[in-house]
């Protein structure tokens, strides 16, 4: 699981070297790039392209993992922008969806690859260094934790769920046991929280979030 | 679902970020004057619970495609509108910086479009619904429903306006593109309104002690049946309102019927619909011309789908008994 969510970011490389702050400056920065590019320089975003590919193959992203990412992403832009030419009864607007299925490719590709080269933990710590509100910050940590207990809790379900039901259901009845499946997923996840809570306050948890001020921003 | 980078414009992202920040700020603020010891990990929890929620995939009738809980009503009703709000944007922070799904500069969209118009919008909207009915769980469940749907409906609504902001400067119809993307979501919105209402029955009806809605609600003994009239009669003229403008800019009946042609060649979603393209069919054969019956026939069909979504709420609550744990241990 650990390795499933950000399977390539915990790699040695030189992208993997940058503090974080520059990572997510160098994304953002590449992101608002190609947006302001206007309609008639197309090729800038050519290059952004092949700049964000070697970004990714130098932090060692495998390009099956960068095809099946963009091979999910290009359908459903594809049919949200395929609405600018249909209001011109496909005459005009195929410059403008071009223009923006290019760009968000550019815009993924650099969100892929701060994904892939910025471990969760890092993000934390950079996010701290830029004074983000230490409530959410320690929200965001206790989320990070609980996502693998909620997701193994979720696996468990699915397999006792499976193994109550065979053959071919109906539809309605699919939805309304996946449906359940969800209040009981929240049923069990809120009352570990309350356990986790208890522990918390028996160890002498205020409410204050303190961090420990040793690791820095590497 | 989330909006990426470069669909919107990059003016359009900062003012939706500006709007997003100051919501969490303020809903950190609220949080921050009854920050109990519990707020913090509750909150993270929820925001895992929703993300996982979000990876069950809803099978769709013959199409390829999956339909997956939004959960920013959910959020809200279990843990109010504040932390519910922090929840959702924390989801989609992690979904943003661990999966690259939904942009970062359209981050702040993505608050503005599930937290602010979910959460917040939804749980305003919860609440009136909910204080209509006598019977505490019937007013819960109609009142997510209700909410579910109507905040995805008005995302999707939000997100029309956004897309023409953006790209106003290019000629295209917005009319259609705000048809297509609103047909469409009523239809997610069904879905994830039946998701939300079952699933919240779950925890209702085993431990409705960690639902926040179930413990602030305050009951009239009566059934609240002028406030209901009220609520009916404000949403009935705010649907109205909003609507008519986009119905009476639309080119006269024939061509509107040549539109609606298209649209159905295309294959998209209104051949599914129960109110098929948002219009009821005029009465009077003369009425089609007019453009003010274009603007009533869109709310009476928007009140009609109002009024199916809350039979979904009520029929789950019914249908059901309630399990009583107390007789049965």
């Amino acid at each position: 699981m650990s390795d499933y969510l950000d399977r390539y970011a915990r790699k040695k490389s030189l992208c993997h070297r940058l503090p974080g702050s520059i990572k997510i400056v160098t994304a953002i920065v590449l992101i608002l790039t190609a947006i302001s590019v206007p309609l008639e320089r197309w090729p800038i975003l050519g290059v952004l392209l092949v700049v964000t590919y070697l970004g990714l193959s130098l932090a060692g992203v495998p390009l099956a993992y960068l095809m099946r990412r963009v091979g999910l992403f290009l359908p459903m832009m594809f049919l949200l922008t395929i609405s600018l030419p249909a209001s011109q009864g496909f005459e005009r607007g195929w410059d403008l969806m071009g223009t923006i299925l290019l760009r968000s490719t550019v815009s993924l590709m650099s969100v892929l690859w701060l994904v892939n080269t910025l471990p969760f933990d890092d993000l934390l710590v950079t996010l701290r260094n830029w004074k983000f509100p230490a409530v959410l910050l320690a929200t965001l940590a206790f989320m990070y934790r609980f996502l693998f207990v909620s997701w193994d809790e979720l696996e468990r379900l699915k397999i006792a769920r499976r193994m109550r039901s065979f053959g071919r259901t109906s539809l309605f009845f699919r939805w309304k046991s996946l449906s359940r499946m969800i209040g009981l997923l929240m049923i069990r996840g809120l009352t570990r929280s309350e356990r986790v809570h208890g522990a918390m306050c028996a160890r002498g948890w205020t409410g204050e979030v303190v961090f420990l001020e040793d690791d820095s921003d590497t | 679902m989330h909006v990426q980078d470069s669909v919107l414009s990059p003016a359009v992202c900062a003012v939706a970020g500006a709007i997003s920040f100051g919501a969490v700020g303020y809903s950190l603020h609220r949080l921050r004057d009854d920050l109990g010891t519990r707020t913090i990990p509750l909150t993270g929890m929820m925001a895992a619970l929703i993300f996982a929620g979000q990876m069950v995939n809803f099978p769709l009738f013959v199409l390829p495609v999956s339909g997956h809980l939004m959960g920013g009503v959910l959020a809200a009703v279990v843990l109010g509108p504040w932390a519910g709000l922090i929840a959702i944007t924390l989801v989609l922070v992690v979904q943003c910086f661990l999966f690259a799904d939904g942009g970062m500069l359209a981050l702040g969209v993505n608050i503005l479009h599930m937290g602010v118009v979910g959460a917040w919008g939804g749980y305003a909207l919860f609440r009136v619904v909910n204080s209509c009915f006598r019977n505490e769980r019937t007013g819960l469940l109609c009142g997510t429903a209700l909410a579910s749907w109507l905040s995805v409906v008005a995302a999707s609504f939000l997100f029309s306006v956004e897309f023409w902001f953006s790209w106003s400067g290019s000629d295209f119809d917005f009319f259609r593109i705000f048809t297509l993307m609103v047909l469409f979501h009523s239809l997610i919105g069904v879905g994830d309104a039946l998701i939300s209402v079952i699933a919240l029955k779950q925890v209702v009806d085993f431990r409705p002690d960690l639902v926040l809605a179930c413990q602030t609600t305050e009951r009239d003994p009566k059934i609240a049946w002028g406030r209901f009239v009220t609520a009916g009669c404000v949403a009935t003229l705010a649907i109205a309102a909003f609507v008519a403008p986009f119905a009476s800019s639309r080119p006269d009946g024939l061509e509107a019927v040549g539109e609606r042609a298209e649209f159905s060649d295309m294959g998209v979603a209104p051949r599914l619909s129960l109110l098929s393209d948002y219009a009821v069919p005029a009465p009077v054969a003369a009425w089609e011309q007019s453009r003010w019956w274009e603007a009533v026939s869109v709310s009476l069909a928007g009140i009609g789908g109002v009024l199916a979504i809350l039979a979904i709420g009520w029929g789950v609550s019914r249908t059901t008994k309630r399990i009583d744990l107390e007789a049965a241990s």
